[in-house]
């Protein structure tokens, strides 16, 4: 077993302004990542203001004061990087990856846009993003069989007013009602150094990280009052299973079943993601052993398990089978349900959780191999725990997890009572 | 303002390297490996001469059968035993096709490679191709291929295919088939296909630290049991020009996107112009900032992303543009799209547009080659198109000596907005009349 999953150098500061800056270097290969993350997610939006985190995410790329409207991607493009940036319920996070020489060039970008983007931000540019944004939305949840599942599933595992009730893609009714002082606002209260962290991995050393990041970020004034998401840690039990049956256009019947479990980075779900491995990644699991090969109800590419990475109220867990020709939706769902319902009472082998310890520890190394990788992790650590050297300790909490803690997980949270259980139906054709 | 204004230039520019390449013939085989010194995670990968261009007419998707029936048991264990085994290594068996490789491959920390290699040849020399499984998984691909179908994209694609390469050919059809032709595969012709293919030893790619690998024990173990030499691989297919611009309207009724897929053919990967002429295709439509992008997403609105570009493979090549814009945009987004493509032929590309992208394309090979398994892919390109080991190194200078007047000529010598075919797939009732209005081309309903 490995005492650490992180075998290289983190050295840390903290500007006056409350940013924080990590660094690891490693001089494998001539470039950088250059990672930020801002704590703010689709969790700090109130009703109303669904999907303001994310479209917020897109005008970061429209210009800032001394970035001109679409410069940003050229500038890092032209410098032969890699860029991008996502949003989820938890956080949003920026980055690029550039041949080392551009290192300051990136530090200068992100800066210009954490200091001096409300200046810049124009009606043009909100429309317009705000109509990208809808156009997300057709490609990724509307126009796609099945592609809406996720914001079907949220509201049915957390109640209203919980942060993690609706999804970070919003509705096109809030996104239509937004204006450009709301969003002008919502960078000011923060985007701020002080609820930021700035992750550098590389071909660099610390210390010209942290002269760098004082030269460019250090001016930037801190925001004295930043406020919290809604604390969404407990989430009542309503002693009954949801259940939710959506007949629409889609080739086969499928079945998602959902848990709520504990949050990510707690001993708890450690457990939870070598329980996924177990019941659904690969053809050894028992998903796929018991569903896809055994009973064949299910297809074989689209059975599995996974947990969903978030850190501020129990995460889900989620199971998935899609229907092979000629099996109907009832015996699938009660062919994933009793797969799942064993998990507290057919122990999991050692042969089991050596397969699912094997599969991870690949998972956990092919994640570490790239310095954009590295760079991501860190910064979620350095964010939600306080402290990036904790990355360390994962990949060995994963490995230490016992059948026993497993069959104890699956008995406390994965009952019928606290199921969650969306299916898809076939419309039928006339 | 507490910013700084001024933008920094680029510090001293640190050359990127390829890594070391090794290439070895051991057991009537070909090694080719690049050392990651450090690297704890190794990639291997079989290629073998057996990609979707070997398929004869009518059995498209035979690669992709024969891959999956690869696990379902070997000569020595059944399909379960077999997971068992592989996974317990931390590695699921990853198979790939494109038209001129198969490809399979395993990825694991590097003290267990050679127990994941006797398994991946394990699966690939001796597969137990009981009838009945393969048959299952034969109807469990042709499910698989439906449920993708489902989405949009893969129907307009095929249909593009069809019109730039002629469906009488293999490469005028989809290269993973088709839920029918998937349908109809015989049990004989996927044993009959492993035996012509996937016997002969072909080249073990590695990438990981080979100072803790003995290359001659995994080529051992990966060539063992082999024979049957190299096939001859045929040469470049001319594929004409239509001439003649048109629209085939692909309907999917309730669309709120109509899916759109633009092309016409052009060179193979050997093409003395591949350089400028990729090139150009960043400019148009390569990379978020090229012109596409910019005019259809960022100017307008229509759609969430829009790319072009010019893809080849050993015998045949294809310019493509692809998008989805919202339902109501259709004919403008098209009518802009062409317009773009003929903009850029006719007044080729400006001097900055070409720094960002021969920059960035320069560039991307020192960011993106860092994981074993991007350089495996890298050693897979050497082989696959006969190129040398400094490929990489060369690729980078040419990239960055490319000028305007050579990429405007390759841009002028090799898009023809004239001759694309411009298929649709979304709402026909809504969006046909305002298709013919646009004058485009003559507009055809394509008949399943």
């Amino acid at each position: 077993m490995p005492d650490s999953g992180y075998p290289w150098p983190i050295e840390t500061t903290r500007l006056d302004n409350g940013l924080r800056v990590v660094v690891s270097e490693d001089r494998t290969a001539p470039a950088v990542a250059v990672n930020l993350w801002y704590d703010v997610g689709s969790r700090h939006e109130p009703e109303g203001q669904t999907g303001f985190a994310h479209l917020f995410e897109h005008l970061m790329f429209e210009g800032s004061v001394n970035v001109a409207k679409t410069e940003h991607m050229k500038l890092i493009q032209g410098s032969g990087g890699s860029l991008n940036a996502t949003t989820n319920p938890d956080r949003t996070n920026y980055f690029e990856t550039v041949p080392a020489e551009h290192l300051e060039l990136a530090l200068w970008l992100e800066a210009d846009r954490m200091g001096g983007l409300v200046p810049a931000l124009t009606q043009e540019t909100l429309d317009n993003q705000r109509d990208v944004v809808k156009n997300e939305r057709r490609q990724r949840y509307e126009n796609v069989p099945y592609g809406d599942a996720w914001l079907r599933l949220l509201p049915l595992l957390y109640p209203p007013g919980h942060p993690y009730h609706h999804a970070t893609i919003g509705s096109m009714a809030d996104l239509n009602a937004a204006d450009l002082a709301t969003f002008q606002a919502f960078h000011t209260t923060y985007y701020a150094p002080n609820n930021a962290v700035l992750t550098v991995v590389g071909d660099t050393t610390a210390a010209e990280v942290f002269g760098l990041a004082d030269k460019y970020f250090g001016a930037i004034p801190p925001r004295a009052e930043i406020p919290a998401a809604p604390d969404g840690r407990t989430v009542p039990a309503t002693g009954r299973p949801a259940v939710e049956t959506v007949t629409t256009d889609v080739p086969a019947p499928r079945v998602y079943v959902a848990h709520r479990t504990h949050p990510y980075g707690t001993t708890g779900y450690d457990v939870t993601t070598v329980l996924a491995t177990v019941l659904g990644t690969g053809r050894g699991s028992r998903l796929y052993q018991r569903l896809a090969d055994g009973e064949r109800i299910a297809q074989p590419d689209l059975v599995g398990a996974y947990g969903v990475d978030l850190a501020y109220a129990p995460a889900p867990l989620i199971a998935t089978a899609t229907a092979r020709p000629g099996v109907d939706a009832e015996r699938l769902r009660a062919g994933l349900a009793e797969v799942i319902d064993e998990l507290a009472t057919v122990p999991v082998t050692a042969a089991e959780l050596d397969r699912a310890k094997a599969l991870l520890s690949t998972q956990w190394w092919r994640h570490m191999s790239t310095v954009d990788g590295r760079a991501d992790v860190l910064g979620r650590y350095a964010t939600q725990f306080g402290d990036p050297a904790k990355i360390a300790e994962r990949l060995p909490a994963w490995l230490a997890v016992t059948a026993e803690q497993i069959a104890e997980q699956a008995a406390e949270l994965l009952g019928a009572a606290d199921r969650v259980t969306l299916t898809y139906q076939p419309e039928e054709k006339a | 303002m507490t910013l700084i204004a001024t933008r920094p230039g680029p510090g001293a520019a640190r050359p990127y390297r390829f890594p070391q390449v090794v290439r070895r013939a051991v057991a009537g085989g070909q090694v080719v490996a690049a050392h990651l010194p450090g690297q704890n995670l190794a990639v291997a990968l079989l290629l073998l001469d057996a990609g979707a261009g070997r398929e004869p007419v009518g059995k498209e998707g035979l690669g992709g059968v024969l891959a999956k029936a690869l696990e379902e048991g070997t000569a020595q264990r059944d399909g379960t035993a077999y997971a068992l085994a592989i996974e317990a290594l931390g590695t699921e068996l990853v198979t790939g096709l494109d038209w001129d490789s198969f490809q399979v491959s395993v990825q694991v920390p590097v003290d267990r490679l050679n127990a994941a290699v006797e398994l991946l040849a394990e699966a690939v020399r001796t597969p137990r191709l009981d009838p009945a499984d393969v048959l299952r998984v034969r109807d469990d691909e042709a499910t698989a291929l439906r449920m993708d179908w489902a989405n949009p994209g893969p129907r307009a694609d095929a249909v593009l295919r069809a019109d730039l390469f002629g469906a009488d050919n293999r490469w005028g059809r989809p290269m993973y088939g088709d839920p029918d032709s998937v349908a109809t595969l015989e049990v004989d012709d996927v044993t009959v296909f492993h035996s012509e293919w996937f016997i002969r030893p072909g080249t073990l790619i590695v990438a990981g630290d080979l100072d803790r690998l003995d290359l001659d024990a995994l080529a051992a173990a990966a060539f063992a049991g082999t024979g049957g030499g190299p096939v001859e691989k045929g040469g470049p297919i001319e594929v004409p020009l239509s001439g003649r611009r048109k629209v085939i309207l692909v309907d999917r009724p309730g669309s709120v996107q109509s899916t759109l897929r633009l092309g016409h053919p052009a060179p193979h990967r050997a093409h003395p112009d591949h350089v400028p002429m990729s090139l150009a295709g960043t400019v148009l439509g390569g990379a978020f900032t090229s012109r596409l992008n910019h005019l259809i997403r960022e100017v307008h609105g229509y759609t969430y992303g829009i790319r072009g570009d010019f893809a080849s493979s050993r015998r045949f090549g294809r310019f493509a543009v692809s998008s989805g814009v919202q339902t109501a945009v259709t004919a403008p987004a098209l009518v802009e799209s062409v317009g773009e493509v003929s903009r850029t032929r006719l007044t080729g590309v400006t001097e900055e547009e070409l720094d960002v992208a021969r920059s960035w394309r320069a560039g991307q090979l020192s960011v993106e080659l860092q994981s074993p398994r991007a350089i495996a892919a890298a050693l897979t390109t050497l082989v696959v198109h006969d190129l040398p080991d400094d490929y990489h190194a060369r690729l980078r200078e040419s990239l960055l000596a490319a000028t305007v007047e050579e990429v405007s000529a390759a841009a002028a010598a090799h898009l023809h907005p004239d001759s694309l075919t411009l298929v649709v797939e979304g709402d026909s009732a809504v969006i046909r009349d305002e298709l013919v209005a646009a004058g485009l081309g003559e507009v055809v309903d394509h008949t399943p």
